[in-house]
Formats: C-alpha cells, sequence, structure tokens
C-alpha cells in the first residue's frame, strides 16, 4: 500500500459519465393508447379473452394482441410505504407514501404516490387518481400527480 | 446418461466495502488465480470455456462483455456473459457441460459498487420506463419497502422478527473473514432506529460490498483429474417473473418466481424437504424480511413456522437447520451479481468442511437479483 498512499483512488481516480439522461423511449401501441387516455384523464388497460390487464400490453399471455379498454376502479391500496430518508441518506422534510394500488376491474395495478397522512393510509382504503389540468398533461404517468383517499377533503 | 456437474474450484476477493488497492479486472484475476491455483489448473489449457456474470451499468463500461476474457485467463477462448446473477451463470456453465460438449467451465462474477457514485441513478435507469421511473421515488430501496410492508401485513409477523434476522446474521458473521459489515447487534437495537423506508431500518438493508469471485466446474471424469473433493451441483433452476411495468405478474409479498426456481431445483436433486434432506441454507436476506420470505418459498414452513423457528434459535448456526450461518448479505454486504456467488462460495466450502448427517450432505443456495429485478435463483449443492 505504500507504493499508492492511504487510499489511491484520492491521487488517481478516473472519473466518467454515462449519458443515459438522453435516451428516448418508444412508448409502444399500448404506450400510445394510455399517453391518448391519461391526456383525457382516463386509463385504458388491455383485454385478453376474460382477462383485462393494467398497465396495458401490447401481447396477451397467449402471445395474442390485446384490445385497449377503459379501467374505472375501485382503486384499492394493496400495499403501501412511508419514503423518510432519500437514496443519500438525508431525511426528507416531508416523508412521502407510496403506494402499491390495484383497480378492482383489472388485473395488475400501478405504484404512485398517495397523498394522505400516516394515520389515514391503510392496506385495502380506496384512492381515485387526482389528474393534472388538461392544458397541463403530457402523456405520462406524472399526468396522475397522485392518488387520494376517496371522499378525502385533501385536494 | 448425461455426467454429473462439480465445482471442483472456488476463488474470491475482497468482500470489503471498498476495495482501494486493485480494479475490477485485478480483483477478478485475483479470484480466478486463487481458484485455478487451488487444484493446479491451467486456464489457457485446461478450460473449455468462460462464463462471466456482469451488468454494464455496474461497470460504467458500455459492452462490458469485452473486458471478460482476459482478466479469467479466457482471450481468443469461448467466453460469453450473463447480465445476471452468478447463479445464473453457474445454471449456463451446467447447462454446457451436460451437453458433453464441455468438459472444464470457469463461472466468475465480480461487484465494485464503491465506483459507482450514482447508485440511485443506476436503480432508477432499472425502472419500467414508462410506467414507474417518472415518478422520480426519492429512495431505491422503496420497492423492498412496498414488498415488506405487504409480507408483514399477510404474514401478520411484524418487525421484531425482522429484527431478530438483522441480530442473527450480523452476530453469525463475526466469525466469517469475508462478513466485514458483521456486528454484535440485538433486536433492540434494529428496533429502537426509525425506519428508513417503512418498515425497514438502516439495519435491516444490508450494504454493499466490493468482491469477485470464481468457481471451476467440471465433468465428472475431469473433475476427477483436479480434486478428490468435488461438491457435487444436483439441482439449479432460476426464473425471471417480469419487469416492474407489468405489474399483473408480480405477487406483492410474495416470491412466486423463487417458489418456482426452488420446485425445480429441489426436485432434480431429490429433495423433498430442505430441512430434512439437506443440513443448511445460504438464502437472499438483502433485506431482512427476504430471508423469512425465501424460507416460506423454500417450502421450509408458513411464515408463522418459520417464525417461530426463529425464534427458537433453530435457524442459529448450529441449530436445527441452520439458516445464513455464514452472516449472509447483512453482514457480508451485497455484492451485486457476486452475490449468488458469496452464497454459493459459503455453502461449497462448508460442505468440504464436512461433518454433516448421512443422508443430508447437502446446501441450499437461494438468490434474489435484488430490486427492481424479479429474478431468482436455487441451487442444491451436495457431497
Amino acid at each position: 500500500m505504500a507504493m499508492w498512499g492511504k487510499d489511491p483512488r484520492v491521487s488517481v481516480r478516473y472519473p466518467g459519465r454515462m449519458e443515459v439522461e438522453k435516451y428516448v423511449y418508444t412508448p409502444g401501441l399500448h404506450g400510445l393508447e394510455l399517453a391518448k387516455a391519461l391526456k383525457e384523464g382516463r386509463l385504458i388497460g388491455t383485454r385478453c379473452g376474460d382477462t383485462i390487464y393494467f398497465p396495458p400490453t401490447t401481447f396477451c399471455p397467449d402471445h395474442a394482441m390485446g384490445e385497449p379498454v377503459e379501467i374505472k376502479g375501485p382503486w384499492i391500496v394493496e400495499a403501501y410505504t412511508v419514503v423518510r430518508e432519500d437514496s443519500s441518506s438525508r431525511r426528507l422534510d416531508k416523508p412521502v407514501v407510496i403506494a402499491y394500488i390495484t383497480p378492482l376491474d383489472a388485473e395488475g395495478g400501478l405504484i404512485h404516490y398517495v397523498e394522505a397522512s400516516e394515520e389515514e393510509i391503510a392496506p385495502g382504503i380506496e384512492v381515485e387518481p387526482v389528474f393534472a389540468p388538461p392544458e397541463k398533461r403530457k402523456g405520462t404517468i406524472r399526468d396522475i400527480l397522485y392518488f387520494k383517499v376517496k371522499n378525502s377533503a385533501q385536494e | 446418461m448425461a455426467s454429473r456437474v462439480a465445482i471442483v474450484s472456488m476463488g474470491w476477493y475482497g468482500f470489503k466495502s471498498s476495495v482501494d488497492e486493485l480494479s475490477f479486472r485485478e480483483m477478478m484475476f485475483e479470484a480466478a488465480t486463487r481458484a485455478y491455483e487451488t487444484v493446479g489448473l491451467d486456464p489457457r489449457r485446461d478450460v473449455d470455456a468462460f462464463v462471466s456474470c456482469q451488468e454494464d451499468y455496474w461497470e460504467g463500461i458500455a459492452i462490458t462483455d469485452e473486458f471478460a476474457p482476459e482478466p479469467v485467463g479466457g482471450v481468443l477462448r469461448p467466453t460469453l456473459t450473463v447480465a445476471g446473477d452468478m447463479l445464473q451463470g453457474v445454471a449456463q456453465a451446467y447447462m454446457m457441460i451436460k451437453t458433453g460438449y464441455f468438459d472444464v467451465v470457469v463461472v466468475e462474477s465480480h461487484a465494485k459498487p464503491s465506483d459507482i457514485t450514482t447508485m440511485h441513478g443506476i436503480f432508477e435507469m432499472a425502472l419500467d420506463p414508462l410506467y414507474l421511473r417518472p415518478l422520480n421515488p426519492p429512495n431505491m430501496h422503496f420497492l423492498a419497502g412496498l414488498d415488506a410492508a405487504a409480507f408483514l401485513q399477510r404474514s401478520r409477523l411484524g418487525r421484531e422478527h425482522l429484527a431478530m434476522v438483522v441480530a442473527k446474521n450480523k452476530r453469525a458473521g463475526l466469525s466469517n473473514s469475508r462478513a466485514s459489515h458483521a456486528a454484535p447487534l440485538s433486536p433492540d437495537d434494529v428496533l429502537s432506529m426509525e425506519p428508513v423506508v417503512d418498515p425497514l431500518t438502516r439495519l435491516d438493508i444490508a450494504p454493499f460490498s466490493d468482491a469477485a469471485v470464481v468457481a471451476v466446474l467440471a465433468s465428472e471424469e475431469a473433475a476427477r483429474r483436479f480434486t478428490d473433493t468435488p461438491v457435487w451441483i444436483e439441482g439449479i433452476s432460476w426464473i425471471t417473473e417480469a419487469g416492474t411495468g407489468a405489474l399483473a405478474w408480480h405477487t406483492i409479498g410474495a416470491m412466486p418466481g423463487l417458489r418456482v426456481a426452488a420446485k425445480r431445483a429441489l426436485a432434480m436433486a431429490g429433495v423433498s424437504r430442505i430441512d430434512t434432506d439437506t443440513s443448511f441454507a445460504e438464502v437472499d436476506d438483502r433485506y431482512s424480511y427476504v430471508e423469512l420470505l425465501a424460507l416460506e418459498e423454500l417450502g421450509l414452513g408458513s411464515p408463522d413456522e418459520v417464525a417461530r423457528m426463529l425464534e427458537d434459535g433453530d435457524l442459529d448456526p448450529g441449530g436445527y437447520y441452520p439458516v445464513n450461518p455464514s452472516g449472509g448479505s447483512l453482514a457480508a454486504g451485497v455484492a451485486l451479481e457476486a452475490t449468488a456467488g458469496f452464497r454459493l462460495l459459503e455453502v461449497y466450502e462448508r460442505l468440504l468442511a464436512g461433518g454433516y448427517e448421512e443422508g443430508r450432505e447437502r446446501g441450499v443456495v437461494a438468490s434474489w437479483r435484488g430490486p427492481p429485478t424479479r429474478t431468482f435463483s436455487v441451487a442444491v449443492l451436495g457431497v
């Protein structure tokens, strides 16, 4: 170790940067259908025979193509976690609730933010999506700002 | 009938928070040299193919496959890379030998998380780009938090059971030279900490380690040329459920992929119950809850039964059925794709050490590739 000193990486470092932020993703056939629906404040899934999947998928389990169908809910919190620190171990000013939310009219679901207090949030409660104002929607999943507890005063 | 497949030697380097003195390629070289020298193997003459388990984002090098051959002696030789954990690579090598075209195949895996300054960014890049990544979750452990919460809810177990797993493994690691993160902790030490991502505290989340692991696999005939003490791969399987966008295929709070991989690997080995037909297991514990969930999916018992065994000390080193006597990842760290290599190495060395009851001279390796993957591998090793 004497050859290099205490920490060789302090004296010799080769910094690198992977230019990944420039990537663009093609949403695909089903992704485009969902993007259109999100802009209209709706959600769509894919019907494959008797089963509806959400998020939508172009291809069904039997490898046939499915057809888009609107998902109306109700949306139920299957599980939730409260995130109190970021990945760098910094305490968040306000803990955030992230939940796995499933629609009763489809298989699957969405992981998304829930605006709810720690007293309100619980597995099994019903929530509903809150969409961004129409002029601010971009056709992405963030057009859903968050889910709120159904009949909650939270807006 | 196709030859049996043995591990004839293993080598390793690192298992420290930060291996400052060597590059990842030099760590591969060191681990390979140790594996080869133990059995007097010349990689330029005696090895038919090489398998490297790695992933571009971990290396910070695109098409990093090209860097695989040189450190393990594989230049101008058949080399392939598996973008998966080491047990997946071992499964490929196993099948190659089973074909009869390959007698000796080397599998390597390595990890240098200390070189990664943007681990959160890499995790984010692995999330479904349409449905999950745009959420920009503040902590990369959020998926584990959700999974752990769902597991506790379904099993009706509590945070105290997770704390008991942490204390058991951190303490078991104190006698393991590879377990750099071992500590004499009590469950109360864990329970007194505020969760980072509910219900997981910092101690419930295994830290990272730099490490390289190399295994030499051989057909039965070739194995006898190198060693008198082969360790046989009696069963092996791996499964991927689906990406994080296809939530319909996931059961949160359960690991159906691990269940299927286990069923297949245990059946191959003729194991009906792990606690009666094998002597111990090294299972994924990169988060405390995963150990309990993995034991359920391996068929040891219901979460309730597994929890009772944990409470009674049955899962301790020296207990009825030791689980992670090495200290697991909670004590030795998560070495990215080499994490399964750590578990494999522990089972390999512990079987060589001997002293097991006749008919149960086997150990189980159960691996999860870690979040956000839903990829699982299981192997049964025996002597």
